[in-house]
């Protein structure tokens, strides 16, 4: 079979394994995990397998259901969905033989729930990042929904998972709504829900109606990607689940709001006409901004993760949105390196947590004794995200700023140093507080278990290999995905089904420029004395105030979030 | 009148958004997202109505019309009554979901009341 009929199979087996997982339980309980993987190995095989021709230039893609043209489903593979989809298979196999040794000693039934759900997120996953069609992203977005919403609430170990799991079911069906209505919205005024005609049909003539729905899709999205004002389900939903759970939330699901958004923006919508660039830029500074200012607040550890969640999304939006080719690499960049090292600190928190039974920073310290390995890779998680020179979050923060400062856009590179010397702060305050603190640690011994290493050992290599060989990522694989955000047209002519090589685009990372070096020096510094004081500055009154507005209460945050979309509009239309 | 369909279901999702703001029982929250929910099915089946038009069964033509008048847009728009039955059926299972958590909410906590069970804030 070609490459392009076996596309829709990276989907098929994950979602096929997701059904057996329950019934392969009742043989063994392990069964369902190992199945997963095999199914995960599948849809990487056939993923790598169109690797090289889409990182040339060349989208492959199929067509599912009929030959009805406008009416069938397009699976179109281009270089930002298929690197998504790799490392979301990668990440989530890793994360499946975390939780072989982690939680393998729940039963049956348990295990084989837990794989089923799992598989279904990371199947809806690699679903979203290859279709080219509207309504496929709605179902995917659903699916992905559903196996959430199980995930959050599955495990019991601490009451707070039910109203987390209440949380982020009235969040994420109010985006849906957005969701489902723009795309409604869009079909009844254009009759096509594929991404090429659409962006086609849009470039001619855009109408309020498709303002009004581009509102409704960027409101249900950025509620998936954790954007501010849409966040307020996240940081719950990750206290309250185990560490791997967390790890393919924050990893890997917010990741798809990002990837719908940065479509909408360079591949469907003409941004000659709309203001989306400029909108998800906003977006993108103030989710950067109030994540990390949040995140230094947290006393709960995995709490201040998931805020600095919401800070690194709004980094990823701002280089997307920077509307540069540089930009646009160094977001795409950075979303898979923030696959990889928050997956790694989300699962060193879910170990301190199943371990000592402590959530909060004040209970901890002098863990490093305790604990080197989880130590030390929480320490290559911390370096990654402070973008420490020869760690991966380095490559991809200087080819956002590279981005922003060729095109001279000098607020946002301002703000987004100041997230970032906020970032490193908060992080380095955790990881003082957890590790280092003096302080009489719990008594236990660390009896490192062979999957837990492997998948600390794994994800720690990934985050050192995508920064050392970061000049071949950039060259064969960071400009391709830039290439198909930056030539919108010839990604929709591709989904239309006539291919057009894409030109890669000028983009290239300079290591050592002194000015990113200096900027990463003046972050790290600024960061650390700000770690140092940062007893002080938690309480100023507007952090306080900040702080305040996230008050728990789940109908205060479903108005937050429909008075962001209301803002959206607004700011579309005007 | 297809203005009328438009205007209610502007008001039937504004009814159940207004239900989701401001009512603290769990219950009634659910209810006012299900409100909200069939709200969008009247707006797609609303968005799918062409005046003059028939049910989009295709095996034959209505009494009085001829096959080939069909491709002219004399049906009403089978993709959206699609998009309407394909999320009833999400919408089915969400709120099965929704349920399961209200009901073992109320197990754990002993009250639907969505104030007292906001242990994570800040």
């Amino acid at each position: 079979m070609s490459t392009a009929a076996l596309l829709p199979m990276a989907v098929v087996l994950p979602l096929t394994a997701a059904a057996l997982a329950p019934l392969l339980a009742r043989l063994d309980r392990r069964l369902p995990l190992l199945a997963g993987l095999l199914a995960l190995a599948g849809a990487g095989a056939v993923l790598l397998r169109a690797l090289p021709d889409v990182l040339d230039g060349r989208p492959v893609g199929t067509r599912l259901g009929g030959q009805a043209g406008v009416i069938a489903i397009v699976f179109t593979a281009d270089p930002l969905g298929t690197l998504f989809a790799l490392v979301t298979a990668l990440v989530g196999a890793i994360l499946l033989v975390y939780t072989l040794s982690e939680l393998g000693g729940l039963g049956g039934r348990e295990l084989g729930g837990y794989a089923a759900l799992c598989l279904l997120l990371l199947g809806a996953l690699i679903g979203s990042a290859l279709t080219a069609d509207l309504f496929n992203l709605f179902v995917w977005f659903e699916v992905a929904a559903l196996a959430s919403y199980g995930l959050t609430g599955f495990f019991l170990e601490r009451p707070i998972a039910l109203e987390a799991a209440f949380k982020i079911l009235v969040l994420t069906t109010v985006a849906s709504f957005g969701v489902f209505v723009g795309t409604g919205m869009l079909y009844a005024r254009h009759g096509a829900l594929n991404l090429g005609i659409l962006h086609d049909s849009l470039g001619v003539a855009t109408g309020v109606a498709d303002l009004v729905a581009l509102a409704l899709l960027i409101g249900g999205y950025a509620t998936k990607a954790g954007l501010v004002p849409f966040h307020t389900w996240l940081p719950d939903a990750h206290t309250a689940a185990p560490g791997p759970v967390s790890a393919l939330f924050s990893g890997l699901m917010v990741n798809l709001g990002i990837v719908v958004l940065a479509r909408l923006g360079y591949q469907v919508f003409p941004s000659s006409q709309v203001p989306i660039m400029g909108l998800l830029m906003v977006l993108g500074l103030v989710s950067a901004l109030v994540g990390a200012a949040l995140a230094l607040r947290q006393d709960d550890l995995k709490r201040l993760l998931s805020y600095d969640t919401v800070s690194q999304m709004g980094v990823i939006t701002v280089g997307l949105a920077s509307g540069t080719a540089s930009g646009a690499a160094g977001g795409v960049y950075h979303l898979l390196n923030h696959a990889l090292f928050k997956s790694l600190l989300f699962l060193c928190a879910g170990a301190i947590v199943h371990r000592t039974g402590l959530t909060n920073l004040s209970d901890m310290g002098g863990l490093a004794r305790r604990m080197p390995v989880v130590a030390v890779a929480f320490l290559v998680g911390v370096a990654s995200i402070a973008g420490v020179p020869p760690l991966n979050g380095y490559a991809s923060l200087s080819l956002i700023h590279h981005g922003l400062e060729t095109t001279h856009q000098t607020i946002p590179a301002v703000l987004l140093a100041v997230a970032q010397a906020v970032t490193v702060a908060a992080l380095a305050r955790a990881a003082w507080l957890a590790f280092f603190a003096r302080k009489d640690p719990p008594e236990f011994t660390e009896r490192p278990r062979p999957g837990m290493v492997t998948g600390f050992l794994s994800l720690a290599a990934c985050c050192v290999a995508l920064g050392v060989l970061s000049r071949p990522v950039v060259e064969h694989a960071m400009k391709p995905a830039a290439g198909a955000l930056v030539h919108g047209d010839l990604y929709a002519s591709a989904a239309r089904g006539k291919v057009t090589p894409i030109p890669a685009p000028d983009v290239t990372l300079h290591y050592l420029a002194p000015s990113s070096l200096l900027l990463t020096l003046g972050c790290l510094l600024a960061g650390l004395v700000l770690a140092r004081v940062s007893g002080r500055v938690v309480d100023a009154p507007p952090l306080r105030r900040l702080a305040a507005l996230h008050n728990g209460s789940v109908n205060d945050y479903a108005a937050l979030a429909a008075a962001g979309t209301l803002a959206v509009a607004l700011a579309v239309l005007t | 009148m297809i203005v009328g369909n438009y205007l209610a279901a502007a008001a039937l999702f504004c009814l159940g958004l207004h239900t989701v703001l401001t009512r603290r029982n769990l219950v009634r929250m659910v209810m006012g997202l299900s409100l909200m929910e069939s709200s969008t099915y009247l707006l797609m089946i609303s968005f799918a109505y062409r005046a003059g038009s028939t049910a989009p069964v295709l095996l034959d033509p209505p009494h009085g019309k001829k096959p080939e008048q069909l491709a002219h847009g004399n049906v009403a728009d089978p993709v959206l009554q699609n998009f309407c039955l394909t999320a009833i059926v999400i919408g089915v299972a969400v709120t099965a979901v929704f349920l399961s958590v209200v009901v073992r909410v109320a197990q754990h906590y002993r009250t639907l009341d969505a104030d007292r069970v906001r242990a994570m804030r800040g």
